[in-house]
């Protein structure tokens, strides 16, 4: 663990597969992946449907074993950093319980996890504030827009404070103006928090806006086809995506799922 | 119809004086049947909870026995406790046949079923809406029973709402392992039974009255957690 945390790698694949056996064939989600992310970077995947990028990211939660190579997060295997409590995730829909107020969805990992009432209180209101929430912990999600429940779905992830935030397309349901003000207040969060963050996306302007890292993939098989490194600086305004540097990313991280489509 | 009419008066008549006789059986009633029912959820919640997590060989043979179960008849499951504590039988030593207990664990055998079958299908469903959530937090499945549990509180409660309606007016299995006995074994059912073949009338439609009530009540409130339920449940599912 202490060399893994001074050269500061929290994700490290090499050569990671994921076959999957259905009655049509194997199925290869992910092929020869390596990838490293850096403690307190923002990588984005994208591609098309197929690619892998959402089973790349449960690879990392745990929730999928890869068939091939070696991953570690936080220099152990993805069980053991699950166990220590390495990550948060947001899934694509909220995931909210209804049954449950805002607080008490968020307060669901801290109750199994054993905090005091006390601290959990203490939680809530630190992350109901982190995510511009606060005064709606006594809600139910379906007083809340499909923005603010995501924000609240965010905060459960926040809660216990991994270091990792991993989120699958989490806005990939809503619409364009509240999805960028999500976007400008996930990078503030981020910027507060100083997080790692796994972020699955479709959508090209927000994975270049987010990210520090692009990984560009593409499906049969799942492979990583680019690697962009972002030369865009931390603070971005929205408008930093009329840029001519933004445009240019944008187009490498075009050409990149174009270059993968045509390998079919 | 003269005589109908006297009969049904007199019972109002016995409701409404508080007759000692008459409370004394339903009071009997509510303890076999609230006993059976809080004895039936220790034993009912966590099998149905375990069922519902769980993964093992025999688990469908299992969960269809349970459903059956919910439908055995109260006189053959009447018999079957008879045949257990009668004296030539494999518990006759404790001697607990002709009493209010054995009333109890013939109840208790009718509404366990009940109870877990209920809660498997709830915990169940739970479960799956809970279960990549619950697995991003590395919680193992048997470990989020708790959790499960606790959010399906309303949906239990109608379980077990559901459970007592079954006790309180079942009739075939009380009579036969507490014998109807006098003071001692004598519940609202089978004094109905009872006093209806005797001619006494009076008794027997108060009895049916407040049985009645009680059963009314139990429905509404078995239907309104539901609705809530339901609501609270669905509304984003």
């Amino acid at each position: 663990m202490s060399e893994a945390a001074s050269n500061q790698a929290v994700v490290q694949a090499q050569g990671l597969d994921l076959t999957f056996q259905t009655n049509d064939g194997p199925i290869h989600a992910l092929k020869d992946v390596n990838l490293t992310v850096d403690k307190g970077e923002f990588v984005s995947f994208i591609g098309p449907s197929g690619c892998g990028k959402t089973t790349f990211l449960r690879c990392i939660a745990a929730l999928e074993t890869p068939t091939g190579g070696t991953l570690t997060v936080n220099g152990m295997t993805p069980d053991e950093a699950r166990r220590n409590r390495a990550y948060g995730y947001v899934f694509q829909a909220a995931g909210l319980y209804p049954w449950r107020t805002i607080a008490k969805n968020i307060k669901l990992p801290l109750e199994i996890m054993g905090y005091s009432a006390a601290e959990q209180d203490e939680r809530v209101k630190n992350v109901l504030e982190l995510v511009d929430l606060e005064g709606f912990g006594g809600k139910f999600p379906w007083q809340l827009s499909g923005g603010m429940q995501q924000r609240a779905s965010i905060a459960r992830a926040l809660a216990f404070d991994a270091d990792i935030l991993l989120m699958d397309e989490p806005f990939g349901a809503l619409d364009e103006i509240v999805r960028d003000h999500l976007n400008e207040q996930l990078l503030a969060l981020w910027a507060r928090t100083e997080k790692t963050i796994g972020f699955v996306t479709h959508s090209i302007p927000e994975a270049v806006y987010l990210s520090t890292k692009i990984v560009v993939m593409s499906p049969r098989p799942g492979r990583i086809t680019d690697v962009i490194d972002s030369p865009l600086p931390k603070e971005r305004p929205l408008d930093i995506r009329d840029t001519p540097e933004f445009i240019e990313v944008a187009h490498r991280v075009r050409e990149g799922l174009r270059a993968g489509h045509t390998d079919d | 119809m003269q005589g109908f009419a006297v009969e049904f008066s007199a019972a109002i008549a016995l409701i409404l004086n508080g007759d000692p006789e008459l409370w004394a059986i339903v009071l009997l009633s509510l303890k076999v049947s609230i006993f059976a029912v809080l004895i039936s959820a220790l034993i009912g919640m966590p099998v149905g909870a375990a069922l519902a997590v769980a993964r093992f060989p025999g688990r469908r043979v299992l969960i269809i026995l349970m459903n059956a179960l919910m439908g055995f008849p109260p006189v053959v499951v009447g018999l079957l406790v008879y045949l257990m504590l009668s004296r030539s039988g494999p518990l006759g030593v404790l001697e607990l046949l002709y009493t209010p207990t054995a009333m109890i664990i013939a109840q208790v055998v009718l509404v366990t079923p009940i109870v877990a079958a209920l809660t498997r299908q709830v915990v169940e469903m739970l479960a799956e809406e809970y279960s990549e959530q619950l697995r991003s937090l590395g919680v193992s499945r048997l470990a989020s029973v708790p959790v499960l549990l606790w959010d399906a509180r309303l949906a239990l409660v109608t379980a077990l709402l559901a459970g007592f309606g079954r006790a309180i007016a079942e009739v075939g299995a009380v009579i036969i392992v507490g014998g109807n006995i006098n003071h001692v074994t004598r519940v609202m059912t089978t004094t109905i039974a009872l006093e209806t073949s005797k001619g006494n009338l009076a008794l027997a439609l108060a009895l049916g009255a407040i049985l009645i009530g009680i059963a009314v009540a139990v429905n509404a409130m078995v239907s309104t957690l539901s609705l809530r339920a339901e609501r609270e449940g669905l509304r984003h599912a």
